[in-house]
């Protein structure tokens, strides 16, 4: 099945990144950090100055100790932060060069069970996360469809090109996902050949378009909305490769394609590194010299400043540092009113009502939120609304304050 | 961010541009009595900037210049022989009450220059409104297109306002002059009728605000052609109703993920 996207568009000016992976090292320095995962407790099974082996248990969650976070790579702990309310600020790893040699044992994936407690054990789990809230799925949680995005953004690395030489694996995850769900197993992609083979339960939808056929808020509107109150997965196709990794050797694999483009960066590329690397690391080729780049990782409209690679990030964009706090000036309106246009109605891909949707975020009242379909979006979906709404709200924020406050009611 | 935001993304950048479209038809009005129009149009400016001076320094906020479109779209309704003293009062209370006291441009949910007009017809019954010129009717084109292209007036409102009004028109009255009938409303239709923050926010809604608003203009302005005053009117009306159509879309639309569970 096939999906055109028109609504979500956005004029970009990133060049897009030659699709041939580039070995730029491993970075120095790697992080866990706290903000792919608001509001998770940590309790920390290390401690500053340990050293630890790739995959080696770092903390576990305070509510549900059977998820654990892992090391991305072999290093010392150097750092431990809490954020407020102990909840996660960032836990860095100084790398060290990998001494030991692990064995390769496959793992048993024929039992959920088994299933289960692999990826929760040896952290994979949190690579998962739900529709509706876009949080990390509880240990026992069963969804009725896992999405797998595997579509291209804009200056994004291509799955085709990441994909190449790791078919086999990508295809076992898939499987192995199967047994998660009662459901389907969505991969979404782009038009081409198919990523992995289609079976009876692991299907191939194509997206194109615009900016918001990457988003897999998008894809699950198409091709099975939850707004009713069904539990979905999404995935990223990266970590379905980790997760047939897993289960054909019984090692964590941390890497990841990473495209950076951006207007500092000479040549927009794709990077082969690991999760959670620190981004100037990696990125010190491709920048000019004497720039002073700020970091985005994620997607162009909806990343974040960061350090550090995000958890759930292909991309990084290199951009200059704004002058200090933009003065208000008279266009620029720092605080307004949503006045309605024909932009914000053809913004968002899923089938919600924009304007209604916009108000209800930004007087905080979930129950009409919720009736309008906020349940579908997280803030990766609704980036757009805050470039074009007149406001100059962050949607992403009001959604996020909305949603906390629905998933504390559903609790 | 890669792209710039639109610069027509803030309500500073809606105002200018839908001062832009403006300029059109006040330059032809204008030019039909200059003196009297300059008097006019400076009384209406002083009126609206005074009082979002004042709301401002009450509020400890900057002064804003969104009054400016209330003031160009009142002095183009407004007869040339006005008294002044009217017009400032009629003003006054259009952009306190319809704008000011929500908090500004946008925060409301009428537009201040249909409140004021419809003010200015209720208070003073010797008053009678200008009616819409093909002059004016053609200069207005220009920036409706503009307004168009850049989403500020939508489509559907304007389309279903035609259609609403040219149907019950058809079914009243026998032997229509369309360009005069075109003349007389294309003015206040983009300018009253499209306001974005009056008009209904969702699209099923806007065909439903566009239908009612058209189909009051015939009733209220009762002959063969539509009158200034019936279109204020039906605009006042259809945009009282704008929230209860676009409630009425959201509960239907809420609806729709009940039943798919189901």
């Amino acid at each position: 099945m096939h999906y055109t996207i028109r609504q979500g568009d956005w004029p970009s000016d990133l060049d897009a990144p030659v699709q041939a992976i580039g070995d730029v090292g491993l970075p120095d320095t790697v992080a866990v950090v706290g903000a792919d995962f608001p509001g998770l407790r940590p309790s920390f099974v290390v401690e500053q100055g340990d050293e630890v082996t790739a995959g080696q248990v770092l903390f576990t969650d305070r509510k549900h100790s059977q998820i654990a976070h892992v090391a991305p790579c072999s290093g010392t702990v150097a750092q431990i932060e809490y954020g407020p309310r102990r909840t996660l600020s960032a836990c860095v790893i100084k790398r060290t060069a990998q001494t030991t040699t692990q064995q390769s044992v496959p793992l048993d994936s024929s039992t959920e069970a088994s299933v289960r407690d692999a990826l929760q054990s040896r952290g994979m789990w949190p690579a998962f996360r739900t529709r509706p809230f876009g949080r990390t799925p509880a240990p026992d949680a069963r969804p009725t469809a896992i999405f797998v995005n595997a579509v291209p953004g804009v200056a994004a690395p291509d799955p085709h090109v990441v994909l190449q030489a790791r078919t086999e694996l990508f295809a076992k995850g898939a499987a192995v996902l199967t047994v998660l769900t009662d459901g389907l197993v969505h991969v979404c992609q782009a038009k081409g050949t198919p990523l992995c083979p289609i079976t009876e339960r692991v299907h191939i939808a194509t997206f194109s378009g615009t900016a918001a056929s990457a988003l897999a808020g998008t894809h699950i509107d198409r091709l099975h909305p939850v707004q009713s109150g069904r539990q979905v997965w999404t995935i990223g196709y990266q970590d379905v490769v980790a997760i047939g990794y897993l289960f054909a050797t019984g090692q964590y694999a941390a890497d990841r394609v990473v495209a950076i483009s951006g207007p500092l960066s000479n040549t927009p590329q794709l990077v082969q590194t690991i999760l959670g690397a620190r981004i100037a690391d990696i990125t010190a080729d491709t920048l000019a010299e004497g720039t002073n780049p700020v970091f985005r990782s994620g997607t162009p409209l909806g990343g974040r400043e960061a350090v550090f690679l995000g958890r759930f990030d292909v991309q990084i964009t290199a951009t200059t540092r704004s002058a200090a706090p933009r003065k208000a000036s008279w266009l620029s309106g720092a605080k307004g009113a949503l006045i309605p246009t024909a932009a914000l109605d053809r913004a968002l891909a899923p089938r919600v009502l924009p304007v209604p949707l916009m108000r209800a975020l930004s007087v905080g009242d979930s129950e009409a939120a919720r009736s309008l379909g906020c349940l579908a979006l997280i803030e990766e979906d609704v980036a757009i609304l805050s470039q074009l709404c007149t406001s100059g709200a962050d949607y992403g924020v009001l959604l996020r304050q909305v949603l906390d406050e629905l998933m504390e009611d559903a609790a | 961010m890669n792209a710039k935001r639109p610069f027509w993304a803030s309500v500073a950048g809606v105002t200018l541009m839908q001062t832009i479209a403006l300029v059109a038809p006040s330059v032809v009005t204008g030019l039909a009595n200059p003196v009297g129009y300059a008097v006019i149009l400076a009384t209406s400016l002083l009126t609206v900037w005074f009082w979002e001076g004042l709301f401002a320094a009450l509020r400890r906020r900057k002064p804003s210049g969104h009054g400016i479109t209330t003031a160009l779209i009142i002095s183009v309704l407004a007869p040339p022989d006005l008294a002044l003293w009217q017009l400032a009062l009629a003003l006054s209370l259009g952009v306190v009450l319809a704008e000011l006291v929500f908090g500004g441009r946008g925060f409301g949910f009428l537009s201040p220059a249909v409140v004021a007009a419809s003010l200015l017809v209720f208070s003073f019954p010797e008053v009678a409104l200008a009616p819409g010129t093909a002059n004016v009717a053609l200069a207005t084109i220009p920036g409706a297109i503009l307004l168009l292209f850049l989403g500020l007036i939508s489509w559907r409102v304007l389309l279903s306002a035609a259609v609403g009004a040219g149907v019950l028109l058809m079914l009243s009255i026998d032997g229509l002059d369309g360009l005069a009938i075109a003349a007389a409303m294309t003015f206040c239709l983009v300018f009253l009728v499209c306001d974005p923050t009056a008009a209904s926010a969702t699209n099923p809604g806007r065909w439903m605000y566009g239908l009612l608003a058209g189909g009051l203009i015939i009733l209220f302005s009762g002959g063969a052609t539509p009158t200034t005053e019936g279109i204020v009117f039906a605009a006042l009306l259809a945009s009282i109703f704008a929230p209860l159509i676009d409630h009425l879309v959201v509960l239907a639309y809420a609806k729709r993920w009940k039943i798919a569970d189901a």
